[in-house]
C-alpha cells in the first residue's frame, strides 16, 4: 500500500464519490435483492427502506428479515445479527491512525461497511490529512444512498420485476455470495490465510446444508481461527 | 410490524452503530496515549482473524441455494469461477460481481 500523499485535482469528497463509483456493482444489486426479499417476507416498503437506512449492514439484514419471518425469538435474531456485525469491531481501529479528532467522524461511523472500510484503508493514507474527512463523506455518503434507494427499487419495483422476469429473483441474490467473494479473495494471499479461509467457507455450507444456518456463521468462523492457531503453531514448532 | 419488531429493528441498528464507533474511539484514545501512529499492532490479534474468518463463513452460507438442487449447484459453481477469473484480472470490487451474476443467470436460464 503506497504512502505517499497525493494532491487531489478535484475537491476532496467529489473524489470520495469518484473512488466509490466501482462499489455501487456490488452495492445495488444485492440491495434489489435484499428489497425483494424483504417484501416477499411480509416487511413493507417504509419497514424495509428503513431497515437499510438504519441498520446498514447487508447479511445481517438479510439475516434480520429471514429469521423474523420464520418467526424466530426476537432476541434471537437481534444477537444473531449484531454478531454478524461484531467483524465490524476490527474496522475503526484499523483506520484510527489516519483520522483527525473532528466530531463529525462519529456520525460517519455509521457508513464504515465491510467495502468502505476496504477502500478507505488503501486511499486514506495517500491523503493529505484536511481532505480525508471530505473523501471519506462523499465516498459513504454515495455508498449509503446507492444502498437506500437500491433497497427502495426492489421493494417498490420488485414484484413487477419479478412478474415480468422471473429470473430476476432467481438470479440477483448470487451478487451476495459474489460480493463476499470478492471481499475475502485478497485476504488469500498466503498459505496460512488461504487454508483459514477455505476451512471457514467450507464449514459453513457444510453447516447450513445439515440445516444449521443460525450457527453456521460463528462456528465456522470459529472453525477457521482454530485452524489458524494450529497451524501458526505447528510452523513455529516446526522451526524449532 | 408490531412494536416488539421495531424495538429489535432500532437495538440491531443502535448496536450495529455502537459496533462500529466504539472500538474507533478506544483505539483514537489508546493512540492518542501511546502517541504513536501504528495501531496494528495494539490490535488483539483473535479480532484480525475472526473479521477475515466471518466473511469467509458469510461467503459459504450465501452459496447454498435456496433450492439446492443440482442445476442450481452448477450455476453458483460456475458463478464462482466467473467471478474469480474476473477477479484475477481487475482486481476490483464491481465487474467481477456483475459478470459473477450475468454467469450465474446465464446457467440458470439455459439450462
Amino acid at each position: 500500500m503506497s504512502t505517499t500523499t497525493q494532491t487531489l485535482a478535484v475537491t476532496p469528497w467529489k473524489q470520495g464519490v469518484k473512488d466509490a463509483i466501482p462499489l455501487l456493482g456490488g452495492y445495488i444489486p444485492v440491495a434489489i435483492s435484499f428489497g425483494l426479499i424483504s417484501i416477499q417476507s411480509g416487511f413493507s416498503v417504509l419497514e424495509t427502506i428503513l431497515i437499510s437506512a438504519f441498520i446498514y449492514a447487508g447479511a445481517s439484514q438479510f439475516l434480520f428479515v429471514a429469521m423474523a419471518a420464520s418467526g424466530a425469538p426476537l432476541w434471537l435474531v437481534v444477537i444473531m445479527t449484531l454478531l454478524i456485525n461484531a467483524r465490524h469491531v476490527v474496522y475503526g481501529p484499523n483506520l484510527s491512525p489516519y483520522l483527525n479528532q473532528d466530531k463529525k467522524w462519529l456520525p460517519l461511523m455509521h457508513g464504515l461497511t465491510d467495502q468502505i472500510f476496504a477502500l478507505a484503508h488503501a486511499r486514506l493514507p495517500q491523503l493529505p490529512d484536511q481532505a480525508r474527512i471530505g473523501w471519506y463523506t462523499g465516498a459513504a455518503v454515495l455508498a449509503w444512498l446507492s444502498w437506500v434507494l437500491g433497497t427502495a427499487l426492489g421493494a417498490i419495483a420488485g414484484g413487477e420485476l419479478t412478474q415480468r422476469w422471473p429470473l430476476i429473483n432467481d438470479v440477483l441474490p448470487f451478487a451476495l455470495p459474489a460480493l463476499f467473494f470478492v471481499l475475502i479473495l485478497p485476504r488469500c494471499n498466503n498459505r496460512l490465510w488461504s487454508l483459514t479461509i477455505a476451512m471457514s467457507a467450507v464449514t459453513a455450507v457444510i453447516l447450513k446444508v445439515l440445516g444449521y444456518p443460525n450457527v453456521a456463521i460463528p462456528l465456522a468462523a470459529m472453525s477457521g481461527a482454530v485452524l489458524f492457531y494450529a497451524l501458526k503453531n505447528q510452523r513455529i514448532l516446526g522451526g524449532q | 410490524m408490531g412494536m416488539s419488531m421495531w424495538l429489535a429493528l432500532v437495538s440491531i441498528a443502535v448496536g450495529t452503530y455502537l459496533i462500529r464507533l466504539l472500538p474507533y474511539i478506544w483505539m483514537k484514545r489508546s493512540l492518542a496515549k501511546r502517541q504513536t501512529e501504528d495501531g496494528i499492532g495494539s490490535m488483539p490479534t483473535w479480532l484480525t482473524i475472526l473479521g477475515p474468518t466471518m466473511i469467509a463463513a458469510m461467503f459459504g452460507t450465501s452459496l447454498v441455494p435456496t433450492h439446492p438442487d443440482i442445476l442450481a449447484w452448477l450455476a453458483t459453481g460456475v458463478g464462482v469461477l466467473v467471478t474469480y477469473g474476473v477477479w484475477t484480472r481487475t482486481h476490483s470490487m464491481g465487474l467481477p460481481i456483475l459478470c459473477g451474476v450475468v454467469a450465474f443467470g446465464m446457467v440458470t436460464l439455459v439450462f
